[in-house]
């Protein structure tokens, strides 16, 4: 028997047993998915506010829950949840309580498996959203009237939020209070300082998410706006054609890329002495010391630790899991695409993205659209919906690079620290078990360890944490090798919140897709061999699958391969210059694969919910950035694929 | 091209659209669409003069062309002795475009066809004014086929849609001109419109196209590829690549055409790639210019024209004058948006930005 808490394949019912939500055509019911096996346990890693509890099957298993894919598209490890609850929690408020979106509030969170589900909570009574229309008029009217200087003040908060947390230090914890404290009269102890430096870590991660929202969602709501006129006068626009005329030429997603390749140009200028030992290969730290040797080398290393401040804390993920390391982190990455770049500017390739190009080509989409246009009040209208669209444009593409990827680099080793001071008490092997424990978990250990600090006595953390920390890396495991299914529950007449359409992808033709993928799966017959997603950007390529789940993964890629992945994170970047085309399981039009193809010139088809669970590495699949489909050629282990 | 204007004919590149009553409506949207540059293949127009003197010679005259039984009206027509001037005035114009296309001999393949004064397209159709008879070759077979399109106003069909037409719109459809066009060797062909047939959006161009003439596609004969293009950047959009078993050829002899089967490595191949499916939208974007804007229905064929060079030819621009009512059908079919009013707030709130320089950042 196992607990009541896990399910097991065994003891589950079937995908055809009745369960309460599947009279209609619909999602597995989440209270019928079995436990993967070896994960058994796995609810106790979640806080209770985050699972499916069993009081209230009634009410979960009516609703409709969309897998979270594009921005955790593994499972949780236990403390990594604390960037849902903030990134959830930022999103809720600033649509349910600052500025009062009329139709929608925020959105539910659940964990199954180490996965994250969401389910929007709209607003049904029509007297509510009179009420909240006015409300949001005075409030959204205010934010896009003062863009400008709201967009300057947010950088500024930004900014300050993650030097604050930079600043943030955990105390020494040594045998003795320092005398000069004890001297001035503090009274107020480390193991004081201990509490509130992880509380104050804690409350600048909420706030660094407040800010991410503040203007995330107003953004998104001029986009739409301008998408549906745009329809409404051409029934057949692509979403390409709109974001093409909305989208920012300088857009900073772009900037940690340009700063490599002018660290490649400066190389070549500098000389042999710099690029000899970058194109040598080698440790990052062999690397760094080889070239301390030499003046110019020394000059190159201090033009590539200004590029790394902040422009490096770009991560190889979303930054939305601890391990998710950025290139400041491990600049081996970094440092191989500059070799590359140093090559590629040798033989003569010019690096630099047709900026011009790109702002005349988008000058005349506008041009031509709006010549189509048949009345002074259509265009009028068109000009102040695109207007405002590209006023609070770069905010969206950019807002990005400073939370997701700044701050939580920041955020990410602010907590290591503490978990090297675990690691110096015999709590830990090593400072990332931390992130196997619960954020309340964590403030346990914080007391356990201020009360063995204080007393002289022994903490207990060292007696209780390593097998519990071992034992969930095991289930961590065992659910990574899971796949879940891409929503739950039973299937929604309509979507209409705008962030699920606008940035999740997630519409009814997106619904129907799923569904049908469902039902071909449960023919058995081994999964589609065409997959439908999104027309991400346009173009078709046919060549060698790569499927990369883990940004580890990336080292693997080789030039032709078509990259298969959950989601792309703006630091792969630099790997759409070697690929041939890229599929993603999840993401809108607006997201990173669909935006860095455009911009590469790539094909691109994202949003096919279950691309990385049917695409295997190996395979020949042919991407139609045109139609969004994605159809496998050949499959690796055919032998009609190696001809 | 030709010297001086017949009685009979007229060379497309002197007509315009305000000769449409002389020459019918193909014949001269052929002229305006030479005259601005376009790719059409050459020829000439013999007027509804030609068909008038005809008809007075035979005795079928007036407005109504009612008093002969539909047989032998045509009979007469096509057993009719040309008036003097007429048949030495078409023959001329034939020698004369075998010339101009560099043939030694009379025997320049060219397509005889129907043009209709009748602005309705469906009123011409019904009247049996939408003849076409492809690879006509000598003088002969070009005023055999002449006198078919002038029959082919006195079809059954033809007559008893005449019957049914209020009396101020029987006069035009008792008129008819004849186009006569040098052929190209169509390798693919097939239609473009400048606007979309299933919902009226103004900002696409759908391209169909088939291998071999464009008569196939045009008759519905074969499934097309479809291809889908977005005028503002000619990105492709959507693309349906159609088996294509069969296609239309010159016939081995040289007169006529034939259905025959399609290489088997080729049908299922595309028809165009991306470089001349650009040039197919482009075409079409050109004739939509210019027509002031107005959407097109163009046909269009890819080979090798007369002159044995081979390129892209426009063979013919028609007014698309049906998009408004579908653009209104489907904006009243969607369901409508949940989020239109939240939307429309921010589109207020947003309306009320004072102007910004940004704007264009």
């Amino acid at each position: 028997m196992t607990t009541t808490d896990d399910r097991t394949a065994a003891e589950a019912p079937g995908p055809d047993a009745p369960g309460p939500a599947t009279a209609a055509r619909g999602f597995p019911d989440p209270y019928t998915i079995p436990t993967p096996p070896g994960a058994e346990g796995w609810r106790e890693m979640y806080p209770y506010y985050n699972l499916f509890l069993d009081s209230r099957r009634e009410k979960d298993s009516r609703r409709t829950w969309f897998r979270d894919s594009m921005h955790f598209p593994e499972p949780m490890p236990p403390f990594d949840i604390v960037t849902s609850d903030s990134a959830f929690m930022s999103t809720g408020v600033m649509n349910t309580r600052v500025f009062a979106l009329p139709p929608a509030l925020g959105l539910d969170v659940r964990v199954l498996n180490g996965y994250l589900y969401m389910s929007a909570i709209g607003v049904e009574d029509p007297d509510e959203v009179a009420r909240r229309a006015q409300e949001f008029a005075v409030r959204v009217g205010h934010y896009y009237q003062n863009w400008p200087t709201l967009y300057q003040a947010w950088e500024r908060k930004v900014r300050d939020q993650i030097a604050g947390l930079a600043a943030i230090a955990f105390p020494e914890l040594g045998e003795l209070e320092p005398v000069e404290r004890v001297l001035a009269g503090r009274g107020v102890t480390s193991a004081n300082d201990l509490l509130v430096a992880y509380q104050d870590v804690l409350a600048s991660l909420d706030a660094a998410w407040n800010l991410h929202s503040e203007l995330l969602n107003m953004g998104y709501a001029a986009y739409l706006n301008f998408l549906m006129l745009c329809r409404h006068h051409f029934p057949e626009i692509t979403d390409q054609a709109v974001a093409k005329m909305v989208s920012g030429v300088e857009v900073l997603l772009f900037r940690p890329d340009d700063e490599l390749k002018q660290l490649a140009r400066l190389a070549l200028d500098v000389g042999d002495a710099v690029t000899e030992p970058i194109l040598a290969g080698g440790s990052p730290q062999r690397l760094r010391a080889d070239l301390a040797t030499t003046a110019a080398g020394r000059e190159w290393l201090s033009a590539f630790d200004a590029a790394s401040e902040p422009w490096f804390h770009f991560s190889h993920g979303n930054g939305f899991y601890h391990h998710h390391r950025s290139w400041s982190d491990d600049p081996t990455f970094a440092l191989g695409m500059i070799a590359e770049y140093i090559g590629r500017l040798r033989a003569g390739e010019d690096l630099s993205r047709p900026l011009e190009a790109v702002a005349a080509e988008r000058d005349t989409v506008v041009e031509r659209y709006r010549s189509l246009l048949t009345t002074d009040e259509d265009r009028n209208a068109f000009d102040e919906a695109l207007g405002l669209s590209r006023v609070v444009f770069p905010y969206v593409e950019n807002h990005n690079f400073f939370i997701e990827h700044w701050y939580m680099t920041v955020f990410w080793n602010k907590m290591r620290e503490l978990g090297e001071l675990f690691v110096r008490f015999g709590f830990f092997e090593k400072a990332d078990d931390l992130f196997f424990l619960r954020r309340a978990e964590v403030f346990d250990a914080v007391v356990d360890l201020q009360m063995a600090w204080c007393s002289g006595g022994e903490p207990l953390g060292p007696d209780h944490w390593p097998p519990v920390v071992a034992r969930r890396r095991e289930i961590h495991a065992a659910l990574a090798s899971s796949a879940p299914p891409p929503a739950l529950g039973p299937a929604p007449d309509r979507i209409v919140e705008p962030m699920t359409i606008m940035l999740w992808g997630v519409t009814e033709a997106q619904v129907a897709t799923w569904l049908a993928a469902q039902e071909a799966g449960e023919g058995g017959d081994g999964g589609p061999r065409v997959l439908t997603g999104f027309a991400g950007s346009p173009g078709v390529a046919e060549g060698p699958a790569r499927v990369v789940l883990r940004p580890g993964e990336l080292d693997s890629l080789r030039d032709g391969e078509i990259l298969v992945a959950s989601i792309t994170s703006p630091s792969w970047t630099p790997v759409f210059a070697r690929i041939a085309g890229a599929v993603s399981d999840i993401g809108g039009i607006m997201c990173h694969a669909a935006i860095v193809s455009r911009e590469y010139g790539l094909p691109a088809v994202v949003g096919t919910g279950t691309a990385t669970a049917t695409i295997r590495t190996g395979d020949i699949v042919r991407v139609d950035g045109d139609t969004g489909t994605v159809t496998i050629v050949a499959r690796a282990d055919d032998p009609a694929a190696v001809s | 091209m030709g010297a001086s204007p017949g009685r009979f004919v007229r060379w497309f590149d002197e007509l315009r659209a305000a000769d449409r009553p002389l020459v019918g409506g193909k014949c001269a949207s052929l002229g305006e669409l030479t005259a601005a540059g376009l790719a059409v293949p050459p020829g000439f127009a013999v007027t509804v003069e030609a068909f008038a003197a005809v008809g007075a010679a035979v005795g079928l005259t007036g407005p109504a062309l009612p008093d002969h039984p539909p047989e032998v009206a045509a009979a007469l027509l096509t057993a009719a002795e040309l008036p003097a001037g007429l048949a030495d005035e078409v023959v001329a114009a034939y020698a004369e475009l075998c010339r101009l296309t560099g043939r030694a001999a009379l025997d320049l393949p060219v397509a005889v066809r129907s043009s209709a004064v009748a602005e309705d397209g469906a009123a011409a159709s019904f009247a049996g004014q939408q003849e076409t008879w492809l690879w006509t070759v000598g003088p002969d077979e070009v005023l055999a086929r002449l006198r078919d399109c002038w029959a082919s106003l006195f079809t059954p069909q033809a007559v008893a849609y005449r019957a049914r037409l209020p009396r101020e719109r029987v006069a035009d459809a008792t008129r008819i001109a004849v186009g006569v066009q040098a052929m190209v060797t169509a390798e693919v062909a097939g239609v473009a419109f400048t606007v979309s047939p299933r919902t009226g959006d103004r900002s696409v161009v759908v391209v169909n196209a088939s291998w071999g003439l464009g008569q196939a596609v045009v008759a519905g004969e074969v499934t097309p590829d479809e291809f889908w293009l977005s005028k503002a950047d000619l990105a492709v959009t959507a693309r349906r690549i159609a088996t294509k078993a069969r296609q239309c050829r010159p016939a081995p002899d040289g007169r006529g055409v034939v259905m025959v089967d399609v290489p088997a490595g080729r049908q299922d191949a595309p028809s165009l790639d991306d470089a001349q499916l650009r040039a197919v939208a482009e075409l079409a974007m050109a004739a939509e210019r210019h027509y002031g804007g107005a959407p097109q229905d163009v046909e269009w064929a890819l080979g090798r024209g007369p002159d044995g060079a081979s390129r892209l030819y426009l063979l013919q621009s028609r007014p698309e004058t049906t998009w408004r009512e579908r653009l209104a059908q489907v904006r009243q079919s969607r369901p409508a948006n949940p989020a239109a009013s939240y939307l429309a707030l921010v589109h207020a709130a947003g309306a009320r930005r004072p102007a910004s320089p940004s704007a264009d950042g």
